[in-house]
């Protein structure tokens, strides 16, 4: 009775915070003068060049999303399964461009490449234009979004590796060496991450405007983004938003008819924690060279642009003065809302994970179908929704901020705590019932400690998506209580690229430390989580 | 240790709540003001921060950023119609302020510091009134032999494949198609755009773009507004602006003043209202002339910096700004299938 009147809740919490938004703008779109019409629909659907963008967009995401895990996957296991040297130093490295808005990196890019960039004068003229038609397109628009979202499959590997039962590896390597083991056993096993992984950088890619807009690369949301800012029509920006809806949930209905094939069988194990490191041997040096390399070219290359352009205490100065109120609301609300969507995430994932309702499979389209919706379309389906004198408490304050976070990001904190959910034997929580433990008790005792490590996972990934926010946060902060990215942006307009650097590098350190505070706070408690 | 570290959780969270629903500060106050500006918030915020001094009315403003090509405001106002939680609006353009007037999310207001303001510039209902206006200048590359004087040069062989305009579906750029489309009519309008393509003109995604072009020696020339040509130009960049169509028979330069708008419902009007008298105020108007964005005064007899023409100077293309943004509706459509859209 409980668990069914508390997740009743927590779905109700759901539809009213993220369905309702977008429902009222869907019902929006299908009114014309008080009457049912598909008009706004038929200019999107009906025009050739709408499909043309969508191919577009596929083959965007499809060559981000390839290349994504192509080389994630590899980083995730050389990290997360190796005896690689520095692997959390180059964890993080990686791990930089997701931290803040890609089209940051973009212009980072362009900075460096461009024709006024730092490396123009040493590449001359023709290097310079030949480095401008390259970024300039899918190309660069690839490469942005591909340094941007690598981090995801590399990240989810390593964690789904934490959850491969060492012993069936030590089995496997009674018969093979460990390229067969990591083949045979360990690659199979971690499927589902890998999966998700793809799915994640797949719909973020598919979603992105601001990369292939900076970069000419013209895509399908730029319907979407041009039916409200140079037509400020609603309804036709929520049709040309249906198809990348659509799109999403024929990929999760792709997802379910494979995962329902192969199965998952990660378990924990009582000496997972005892599992050793894959010896690199002689491949040591060339795996840390290529590393190294790779880190450089992605990482290193285009930041070192904001750290070059923001040298000098005068410039942080500066952006101390003209955003230090921002800064610290952009903690506040990301740490805020980083709580909430744990919170909402963990039970989430949980009903979804236990089956908890008949229609959890609908509770995991729809969490995921609101991750996939571009920002302005939840914006303004909040602002619609809210936006009532009855409702000021909500729309008055930052609340809405959070109701936005909530709207969008409970997909990535309720697939992380599911994924581990699904690792922890259902005996256990059945033998604690059967011991006469309440459904709460169970919850707080046996299955949150258990699944602690993923708890802090999605706290940490909650609060570096909140964080990087601007397509909701944008259209709904209240009047004066802007976050940091949206502050950087609206500088980036005839702002000082110094100053703009230095607000970067700030956005760096806000996400970076925090977030690294907590995941070495959370090591300790890894280690017991398995056992 | 360990119900320390719960204990402490929860009383952040807890604090973090109190935090997240309490109402901005200033909201019990009674001298505040709520501005919603799509003027870039490098320029703006200071004349705001200003008036807040002078004042001692708080400003609560939410900016436009770049990335949504400066209409999360309009999008906003329009949004929040039925309950509004501006109290202005400055436009970085009269169209928007327009189209604000056809939805009915504006309510009039007669400053009494917009009297000396060409009658041209604002609204005759009182629904906007401009003021710190950038004019629509061609930036030619230095060294070029004859300058091209007329946004028609666009369409001369002489300058095929040559010259590059800033997208025509967003900002100032769709605002002067619909001022040519009302001042030449449809069919000369229309024969323009499709002769621009035919020129081989190429596309860029903003005005600031299109001067960096030019300044680049990638392109002759391009119509962009007076401030990215300034700009450039006190940055050194190799370039000249020129006036266009300043000939006697010619339909002169497309002039884009701000606009201040009252919104209806406002919740601190007279506030709201003080704001918008300070913005009309000749002292503003100087303070946006020699900052950055080297905007051309309204007012006569403001000082101005030496890279600008005074108004009175300049050969404004005559034109209804109420049309204007109507025709911009209309050629929408034409406009997106001339883009491919």
């Amino acid at each position: 009775m409980q668990k069914r009147v508390f997740l009743a809740i927590i779905i109700v919490l759901l539809l009213l915070v993220g369905l309702l938004p977008v429902f009222s703008m869907l019902v929006n779109s299908l009114g014309l003068d008080s009457h049912f019409s598909f008009v706004a629909y038929e200019g999107v659907l009906t025009s050739r060049h709408q499909w043309v963008l969508m191919g577009h967009s596929m083959a965007l995401s499809s060559i981000v999303t390839v290349f994504a895990v192509a080389v994630g996957v590899p980083l995730g296991i050389l990290f997360g399964k190796t005896d690689f040297p520095f692997r959390s130093f180059f964890m993080f490295l990686f791990a930089i461009p997701l931290l803040i808005p890609p089209y940051i990196t973009a212009v980072s890019w362009f900075d460096l490449l461009g024709r006024e960039g730092l490396l123009a004068p040493f590449m001359g003229p023709q290097l310079t234009a030949a480095a401008g038609r390259f970024l300039f397109g899918l190309p660069g628009s690839a490469l942005v979004l591909f340094s941007t979202f690598l981090s995801i499959p590399m990240i989810l590997t390593m964690v789904f590796l934490k959850a491969v039962n060492p012993r069936l590896e030590e089995a496997g390597l009674l018969a093979s060496g460990w390229r067969g083991v990591l083949k045979g056993i360990t690659i199979p096993l971690i499927l589902p991450g890998i999966l998700l992984s793809a799915i994640l950088v797949f719909l973020l890619s598919f979603g992105e405007f601001g990369v292939p807009n900076f970069l000419r690369y013209d895509v399908f949301p730029v319907e979407s983004f041009t039916q409200f800012s140079a037509f400020y029509n609603f309804k036709a920006a929520t049709a040309a938003a249906v198809p990348l809806a659509a799109l999403t949930l024929a990929i999760l209905a792709g997802e379910v008819w494979f995962l329902r094939k192969k199965g998952s069988q990660l378990r924990p194990s009582p000496d997972a924690a005892t599992a050793f490191p894959i010896p690199l041997g002689k491949y040591r040096r060339l795996m840390f060279s290529s590393a190294t390399v790779l880190g450089l070219v992605l990482v290193v290359l285009p930041f070192s642009v904001l750290v070059i352009q923001s040298a000098g205490i005068k410039n942080y100065v500066e952006a101390f003065n003209r955003a230090g109120d921002s800064i610290v609301r952009s903690i506040l609300y990301a740490a805020s809302g980083a709580v909430l969507l744990t919170f909402i995430g963990f039970f989430t994932g949980y009903l979804i994970q236990t089956k908890a309702v008949k229609f959890w499979r609908t509770i995991d389209f729809i969490t995921i179908f609101l991750f996939a919706l571009p920002g302005t379309v939840i914006g303004i389906g909040l602002v619609s929704l809210w936006n009532r004198p009855w409702a000021n408490l909500i729309y008055g304050t930052s609340a809405i901020i959070i109701l936005g976070y909530l709207a969008r990001y409970t997909a990535l904190t309720s697939r992380i705590c599911a994924t581990r959910l699904s690792q922890i034997p259902p005996s256990m929580e059945e033998a604690a019932q059967v011991a006469g433990a309440g459904w709460f008790r169970r919850m707080i005792l046996i299955v949150a400690p258990l699944a602690r490590r993923s708890i802090f996972a999605a706290f940490i990934v909650g609060y570096i998506f909140s964080l990087r926010d601007t397509g909701i946060t944008m259209l709904v902060y209240p009047a004066g209580h802007d976050t940091l990215p949206v502050r950087i942006f609206t500088l980036m307009a005839n702002g000082s690229s110094r100053l703009i650097a230095a607000l970067c590098i700030i956005m760096i350190a806000i996400t970076i430390v925090p977030a690294a505070i907590l995941w070495a706070i959370s090591r300790p408690v890894a280690g017991k989580e398995m056992t | 240790m360990k119900k320390l570290i719960y204990v402490l959780v929860i009383l952040c969270v807890v604090a973090a709540g109190i935090f997240l629903l309490s109402p901005p500060k200033t909201v019990a106050k009674k001298k505040t003001v709520v501005v919603y500006v799509s003027e870039d918030q490098v320029f703006s915020e200071p004349i705001l921060k200003d008036f807040e001094k002078e004042t001692g009315i708080t400003v609560r403003a939410v900016y436009d950023t770049e990335e949504a090509k400066s209409t999360g405001s309009m999008n906003r106002l329009i949004a929040e119609k039925d309950n509004p939680q501006a109290d202005v609006y400055w436009a970085n353009e009269p169209i928007r302020a327009e189209v604000l007037k056809q939805k009915g999310i504006s309510t009039p207001y007669f400053s009494p510091n917009a009297k000396d303001i060409p009658p041209m510039f604002k609204d005759k209902d009182g629904y906007w009134t401009g003021f710190s206006a950038r004019a629509r200048v061609l930036v030619v590359k230095k060294g070029v032999k004859e300058k091209p004087e007329s946004i028609e040069a666009y369409v001369q062989p002489r300058w095929k494949g040559r010259a590059v305009i800033a997208n025509p579906l967003f900002g100032t750029t769709t605002s002067e198609v619909a001022a040519l489309f009302t001042k030449w009519g449809d069919e000369k309008g229309r024969a323009f755009m499709v002769a621009l393509k035919q020129n081989k003109v190429a596309i860029s995604t903003n005005n600031g773009e299109s001067a960096d072009f030019v300044a680049a020696g990638q392109y002759d020339f391009s119509l962009v507004d007076s401030d990215d040509a300034v700009n450039r130009i006190r940055q050194g960049k190799d370039i000249v602006m020129v006036y266009p169509d300043q000939g006697k028979d010619e339909i002169g330069c497309f002039i884009v003043p701000n606009a201040t708008v009252l919104i209806k419902g406002a919740r601190h009007p007279e506030a709201g209202r003080k704001l918008i008298d300070y913005l009309l105020s000749k002292k503003t108007e100087q303070k946006l002339a020699f900052a950055d964005c080297a905007q051309i005064p309204l007012h006569p007899g403001v000082k101005l910096p030496p890279e600008l023409n005074p108004i009175s100077e300049i050969k404004a293309m005559p034109v209804d700004y109420a049309e204007v943004a109507a025709k911009l509706v209309e050629i929408q459509p034409f406009l997106k299938s001339w883009m491919g859209l």
